[in-house]
């Protein structure tokens, strides 16, 4: 029967420890020693009490007839007992592993909760790149140690209790390349942040080459909490509320001096206002250039009297064929955010016998988005369960439910349901948003300030923003279910066998609407989709000790994984015919064939594993894999691969009291990797029929009969050591990796008839440094302060492409950009027009003061790879109370900002007004005195037919280039794209926390056995960034095009409070 | 094994289809680039200056970069529509249901959309991949051949394919320009051939003047009954672009130029009914290039906002036109270049419903009747070109008439040709390198080799 358990822990010197976690083994109950080292517990009989603090040794001690158990923790000089696991779900010394891995609790995840736990693990693991989308329930960017492959899938894979779950998103190629969509999020948000128990971090291929190809790109290991073999029932219950706002340092500052027009083009005396007689008292009014999406026009003046958007529709009677002041809205775009909120609840029951254990939570989260009518709700139960059947065979379960609903998910890119669109690139400095606001609500039209013409009242480009949030929005549902059931038979101490099957299936709808009456033309979509994963595994385990110096032990496998996909597309075609009414069957033209998408790929491999262990001090293992995939030709679908990786405790072959733990790795790993269904033969593609003839044609992509395995070789050395009873420790690698052979849709001049061929090209190699630091500079009695460093340098390097081939192009997003991979250059690379340079270095400009810029878009402007990452994490604890705190920081890389581009042509910035070194308005005319003299030298340039140039006859520059229309010297319409590359540099403080734990005594009066109440905060400040008006990391979605900004959403900033109980 | 390589075929997308799908698809995608005003595609409602737009105005000031419309109409053209072609030959002479000469008759008409293809593409560039292109495996990066000699062989090639569409029966229901009928298909071929001879009257007049002589003794279009145009539909995708981008759109972006608002009205043109909209009072163009406010200017006509409006590939009045410059030139064509002349704007007009009294008060007007000059013949082929813009653009090139505007924008000059697509410059950079030397320069000023200014 359970009774309470007291003791008092104390160190080797007979001193006590406060803040060692005390867990029931197997369970999540678990408590804290006290200042003075006490503790209390209430546990069973039998139960095995485990004792656990930083820089000391795990002890575990079984409950037994005595209520007392006072413990005395040592040093860990050997950090013997850690165990984590890794590829498989094998659990191994950490202390043999040959390979980096880095390890978080789940509190890493759960105390300041996500919608996407993925976000909170940026900054904290050394390697490992986290980029979220920014939009509501958008996806994150998982990278580790670079991206290794040109064309496919470089995110993490991430694995639940065993069970892989892939990271990729189902956005459209459309939306990753920034042409509109939205961004539906990506897989591994549907786990649930608080029944994370533990996650490691697999890096490098030798970690992973058990798994196979699938996690060449790394692996992040999760394992969930489960129930305990006690009797009785544990209740946990966490919950938090977070409330978010937009950062202001994330969002545009209008210029509110000059209003609508591109420049002095339209009919009024002074050019800047089109003359239509709106008042109807037949003489020509004033009025705003309603179809023109830029803030080049007329200074305001609150004396003048404009006929605007609220004079034109006859259903806004206080303001129709009424003039008002030319002045600049009272409300700007940056009114429309709104305070959002997150609550995410759950509850926890754990319990069990001798043979039997469960635990099963329940979670709902709500999150209610920033901008109108946006949404995101998510229900989830796990339940794990394990049985004994005999002493050696036993079974284990986990599955998890998971139901995602969103609603009016941002729309991203470049696109009229991107709000950003208008926001940051073309829209009215005139208008006031709370007008269009009461406007929409008033009439539920679409009354946007950008109609046709007076006579023609329908949007031209922008829709009323608060019609988009309403009426043009996006619903999705996702069910999904994953899970395992696990059986393992032990035979005797050395061998035992386990069988495992998981799967992970899903399937969703997403449904996109846009009504009639819109700048677009009305649709009506839904794409369902259906996807599974299944795996078979069989893993024959060893481990014996041979003598008491020497260990074996290793592993023989079979894997089966069988994927399955089945959607559909359809869209209404031409229209709706009637407005609000959302079925395939309102097409206003007849249906044009969905499109579907079915496939089947199966892999199987085969694997071993063997290791030795010497002395408890010299460990080497060896792997080797054998793969069979679908998805090559059959003559080239079987592939092996091999690794070797060996580790060396040298604290055990140095004697010395400041070192507590020293060790040296080392790896190579080489892993085969197939490629996606539908690569090998040519296919046509039919369309609908033109006048009863059928329509086919050629696919844009050659393929190929001849595919071979892609194949990735790595190698990897380390070093981790800990200092003066771990009050410092750090953990250092070098790796370097190459992938060959790589399938890559390479481009090909579509002279050939093909815009790409399928071809083993391309070798990426990603070599870097990776270093964790741990530094605990003050531990006392009553406080503790503990710093953890991660910091990151990949280099990445395009080596080659094939013959011939000298770039890959990734994307050619708006605005005549591309992103590339070319050999010599970094994965990532910006190509476009660039500024001309002279000798010295200076920015040529041409006789008119404009810049000089390239002729051709192929000139490198930039690359999206940072030259490092790192993160900062402090935590203090005094007495009850702990704070800690997340810097998280990324230097360089580039990002090129089509809002900026954009942005600067039509005038709405703050930065596109000011005085000139005459003290003139910049946007006077020139003859008005205006303009501005940018910083460069005059010269003359002459291009050669291969791009490059020369620059001659230079001389200072003092003309003034003209600033008074959109054609400025910093738009789209004279700039090069140079001008709108930013670095994309932050500082950010991610993440604060401040929690306060219940002590012993307040807890005899209330009925919890842990109580904690934490206030927290994320995206709090962004300390330091080069890109304006905008967060650095905010794109367009999770894969391979980074660097792109266009509509960016600004970063919310979430301050919350979290409580966690357990009775 | 089996099992396995079978998972990896696309229930989805067939590996064959019939040869049918794919002359139907390249013809329509063929007419679809010919008639698009779509900033994206080939733009050539702006380079014959019929068109310029309200506020975005990179396309008709010939900025060729924001878009890459040239890579758009290097693909199009290349992918598109000669790939899928000689795909569909491939598969045809494998058809073992069709005898010789139903082969060899479908060959003749995959045959006729694909010259007529090329020589849109050497008119659009000049040197261009033609011995090595379409052929991925052999030629990854295809070497460019001579504009001249590529001109050449297109006219020796539709000199076979006469004999190939005289053999029997073709494609009829895949065929969207004439639907089977085999005559027009052969003056289809033969007014092609009279083009391409008229392009070579400055450049090289022997090869011209025997390419039009046997071109008209073989048989070219007769009336505006043999125009070879592409039948749209009512419904999207087989509408004419121009609907999409006017009308389905719901966007506000093209204005008649004041290029050709400005010539048809000096002349009194009664085509302006038909072309124009009555939207403003009077026919006002919008200032070529410059920046326009939409409802101040006026719209295209009502006829082009018709889904099923034709697209027009190439027409009698061309024809005649052609027929007008050769007798002027002395060719054995019969008639004479007055009468020729009067033909081709009576033939534009009457296609367009002008009136019998228009059309003959409209030839007497001093400024129309003819008077053998180049200023007044070109223009007169311009203007009736409104809607075969690809073929007005190449008037003016070819004619140096009628006087086009500047872009009020940029100030760039109306291009002779396009540049080659940036991605050449990527993907096949030597090759592209030798033939931008080639030509004299990558630059939309370097002429076509036909484009020689007397």
């Amino acid at each position: 029967q359970e009774r309470t358990i007291t003791g008092t822990v104390t160190d080797e010197d007979d001193l006590p420890l406060p803040g060692v976690n005390i867990v029931i083994k197997g369970t999540s109950t678990g408590v804290q020693t006290d200042f003075d080292g006490n503790y209390s517990i209430n546990a069973n009989q039998g139960d095995v009490l485990v004792f656990s603090f930083v820089g000391l040794k795990q002890a575990e001690y079984t409950v037994s007839n005595n209520d007392q158990i006072d413990v005395v923790m040592e040093a860990d000089s050997a950090q013997l007992d850690e165990v984590v696991v890794t590829a498989l779900g094998i659990k191994r010394e950490k202390k043999s592993l040959g390979y980096a891995t880095q390890e978080v609790g789940g509190e890493a995840v759960s105390d300041v909760p996500q919608q996407n736990f993925v976000n909170s693990l940026s900054g904290k693991v050394s390697g490992l790149s986290i980029k979220s989308s920014g939009t509501l329930g958008g996806s994150t960017n998982v990278v580790i140690r670079g991206n290794s492959s040109l064309t496919g899938n470089n995110q993490a894979l991430f694995v639940i209790d065993g069970t892989p779950v892939s990271n990729l998103n189902t956005n459209s190629s459309d939306q990753r390349s920034g042409r509109g969509g939205y961004d539906y999020g990506n897989a591994a948000s549907d786990i649930n942040p608080n029944d994370i128990a533990s996650i490691n971090v697999l890096k490098g291929a030798a970690a992973t080459a058990l798994y196979g190809a699938r996690a060449a790109n790394g692996a992040v290991i999760i394992e969930t909490k489960k129930g305990s073999k006690k009797k009785g029932i544990g209740v946990s219950i966490q919950s938090s509320l977070t409330v978010s706002n937009a950062d202001k340092n994330t969002l545009p500052e209008y210029q509110k001096q000059y209003g609508a027009g591109y420049g002095p083009y339209y009919g009024s005396a002074d050019g800047y206002f089109n003359l239509y007689d709106i008042s109807k008292d037949g003489t020509l009014d004033e009025s705003t250039p309603f179809t023109e999406d830029a803030s080049f026009g007329a200074p305001f003046d609150s004396d003048r009297m404009i006929y605007q958007w609220n004079s034109i529709y006859p259903s806004l009677e206080s303001t129709y064929q009424e003039a008002s002041p030319w002045v600049a809205g009272e409300n700007d775009p940056n009114s429309i955010w709104q305070t959002g909120y997150t609550s995410i609840n759950s509850v926890a029951l754990d319990g069990g016998n001798e043979t039997s254990s469960f635990r099963i939570s329940g979670t709902h989260l709500n999150q209610q988005g920033n901008l109108p009518n946006s949404k995101i709700k998510r229900n989830s139960l796990k339940f794990s369960g394990s049985h004994d059947f005999t002493d050696k065979f036993s079974a284990q379960t986990n599955i998890t439910y998971t139901k995602t609903d969103g609603k009016g998910r941002y729309g991203t890119g470049y696109s009229s349901l991107n709000i950003m669109q208008q926001f940051r690139q073309w829209f009215q400095t005139n208008v006031d948003f709370a007008e269009q606001r009461r406007a929409y609500e008033a009439t539920g039209q679409n009354i946007t300030w950008n109609p046709n013409s007076p006579s023609n009242l329908s949007p031209i480009y922008s829709d009323n923003p608060y019609w988009t949030f309403f009426e043009n929005y996006e619903t999705d549902t996702r069910n999904r279910y994953f899970g395992n059931v696990n059986l393992t038979y032990e035979f005797n101490d050395v061998f035992s066998l386990l069988g495992r099957f998981s799967f992970d299936t899903y399937d969703e709808l997403q449904e996109e609407r846009i009504n009639v009456g819109s700048a677009d033309i009305a649709k009506y979509s839904r794409y369902n989709n259906r996807a599974s994963e299944y795996n078979y595994d069989l893993i024959l385990n060893f481990n014996k000790d041979i003598t008491e110096d020497i260990n074996l032990d290793g592993n023989v496998g079979f894997n089966l994984r069988r994927n399955e996909r089945n959607s559909i597309y359809a869209s209404t075609n031409g229209g709706l015919n009637k407005a609000g009414f959302y079925a395939l069957s309102n097409s206003a033209s007849p249906l044009n064939p969905p499109n579907e998408y079915e496939m089947t790929r199966m892999l199987d491999g085969v694997y071993a594993r063997a290791g030795v262990g010497l002395f408890n001090t010299y460990f080497i293992e060896g792997t080797i894999r054998r793969d069979r995939s679908s998805t090559l030709p059959s003559e080239n679908n079987t592939f092996y691969y091999p690794s070797i990786s060996s580790s060396v405790i040298l604290s055990n072959l140095i004697e010395a009291d400041w070192l507590s733990f020293a060790k040296i790795r080392g790896n190579y790993a080489e892993v085969g990797n197939d490629t996606d269904p539908y690569n090998v033969f040519n296919t046509y593609t039919v369309y609908a029929p033109f006048d009863g003839a059928g329509v086919a044609s050629n696919n844009f992509t050659l393929k190929n009969p001849e595919l071979k395995p892609e194949r990735m070789k790595s190698y990897e050395f380390g070093l981790e050591a800990n200092f003066f009873d771990r009050r410092f420790g750090f953990d250092i690698s070098y790796y370097n990796s190459k992938t060959e052979d790589q399938i890559t849709p390479v481009p090909v001049s579509t002279a050939t008839g093909f815009g790409e061929k399928l071809l083993n090209a391309g070798t990426i190699e990603n070599k870097g440094i990776e270093v964790a630091l741990n530094i605990n500079p003050i531990r006392t009695d009553d406080f503790n302060w503990n710093i953890n460093v991660n910091w990151a340098k990949n280099e990445n390097e395009v080596l080659k492409l094939t013959d011939g081939i000298d770039n890959l192009q990734l994307a050619s997003p708006q605005g005549g950009i591309s992103i590339n991979a070319a050999p010599g250059q970094p994965y990532g690379a910006i190509r476009g027009t660039d500024f001309v340079y002279d000798d010295q270095g200076n920015k040529v400009i041409n006789s008119n003061g404009y810049y000089a810029k390239t002729p051709n878009s192929n000139y490198i402007i930039g690359d999206f790879q940072p030259d490092w990452i790192g993160g900062i994490q402090n935590t203090f604890t005094y007495k009850n109370i702990s704070l800690g705190f997340l810097i998280d920081i990324q230097e360089g890389g580039n990002i090129f900002s089509l809002d900026q581009w954009y942005g600067a042509a039509t005038g709405i910035y703050a930065n596109s007004v000011g005085t000139n070194d005459l003290g003139n308005p910049i946007r006077n005319s020139l003859s008005n005195g205006g303009g501005i003299v940018l910083d460069g030298v005059q010269g003359d340039v002459s291009f050669n037919p291969d791009g490059t140039y020369e620059v001659t006859n230079t001389s200072s520059n003092n003309v003034r280039a003209d600033y008074s229309t959109y054609a400025n010297p910093f738009g789209y319409a004279r700039a090069p794209n140079a001008q709108h590359v930013y670095d994309a540099s932050y500082v950010k403080l991610r993440e604060a926390n401040l929690t306060y734990n219940f002590g012993d005594k307040m807890m005899e009066a209330l009925p919890f056995t842990r109580a904690s109440v934490s206030l927290i905060g994320r995206n709090l400040w962004i300390i330091n960034k080069e890109i304006p008006y905008s967060d650095p990391e905010a794109g367009l979605s999770s894969g391979n095009v980074q660097g792109y900004q266009s509509g960016a959403y600004p970063t919310m900033r979430e301050i919350g409070a979290s409580i966690k109980l357990n009775f | 094994d089996e099992k396995y390589e079978d998972l990896n075929r696309d229930p989805k997308n067939p590996t064959e289809v019939a040869s049918d799908f794919l002359f139907t698809a390249a013809t329509v995608s063929l007419g679809d680039y010919m008639a698009s005003p779509n900033v994206n595609e080939p733009l050539y409602r702006f380079l014959g200056q019929y068109l310029t737009t309200t506020t975005y105005l990179d396309e008709p000031n010939y900025d060729f970069t924001a878009r890459q419309n040239p890579d758009a109409v290097w693909s199009e053209y290349y992918r598109d529509v000669i790939f899928d072609l000689q795909d569909a030959k491939r598969i045809v002479m494998e058809n073992p249901d069709l005898t010789q000469a139903e082969i060899d008759a479908r060959l003749g008409q995959l045959e006729v959309i694909e010259v007529y293809t090329w020589h849109v593409l050497v008119d659009s560039f000049g040197d261009i991949p033609y011995t090595e292109a379409v052929q991925a495996d052999e030629f990854p990066q295809p070497k460019y051949d001579d504009d001249a000699v590529i001109y050449e062989d297109l006219i020796s090639r539709l000199d076979s394919a006469n004999t190939l569409l005289s053999a029997g029966n073709g494609y009829s229901s895949a065929d969207v320009v004439f639907g089977g009928d085999m005559d027009k298909w052969m003056m289809f071929a033969n007014s092609i051939k009279l083009r391409l001879g008229m392009r070579l009257q400055d450049a090289n007049p022997g090869l011209a003047q025997s390419t039009v002589e046997d071109a008209v003794a073989d048989g070219v279009l007769m009336s505006n009954d043999d125009n070879a145009t592409i039948e749209y539909q009512s419904n999207d995708p087989n509408t004419n672009p121009l609907w999409e981008d006017l009308v389905q759109s719901g966007r506000s972006d093209f204005l008649i130029s004041e290029t050709i608002a400005d010539y048809m009205n000096d002349l009194n043109d009664p085509r302006r009914m038909v072309y124009f909209d009555e939207n403003v009072d009077g026919y006002i163009g919008g200032d070529y290039g410059g920046s326009n406010n939409y409802g101040s200017f006026t719209h295209i006509g009502d006829p082009f906002l018709d889904p099923t409006r034709e697209g027009i590939l190439l027409d009698y009045t061309e024809v005649e036109f052609n027929l007008s410059k050769a007798a002027d030139l002395g060719y054995n064509v019969g008639g004479s270049a007055e009468s020729h002349y009067n033909n081709a704007i009576t033939a534009s007009m009457e296609y367009w419903g002008v009136s019998d009294s228009e059309i003959s008060d409209y030839l007497s007007q001093p400024s129309v009747a003819y008077d053998g000059s180049v200023t007044q013949f070109a223009t007169q082929f311009w203007i009736a070109m409104f809607d075969n813009p690809f073929e007005g653009w190449s008037t003016w090139r070819l004619y140096d008439a009628p006087a086009l505007n500047i872009p009020s924008d940029s100030g760039s000059d109306v291009p002779l040709r396009y540049t080659y697509p940036v991605d050449e410059q990527n993907l096949n950079n030597t090759n592209y390198i030798e033939a931008a030397t080639a030509i004299g320069g990558d630059d939309t000023q370097t002429p076509i080799f036909w484009d020689i200014n007397e």
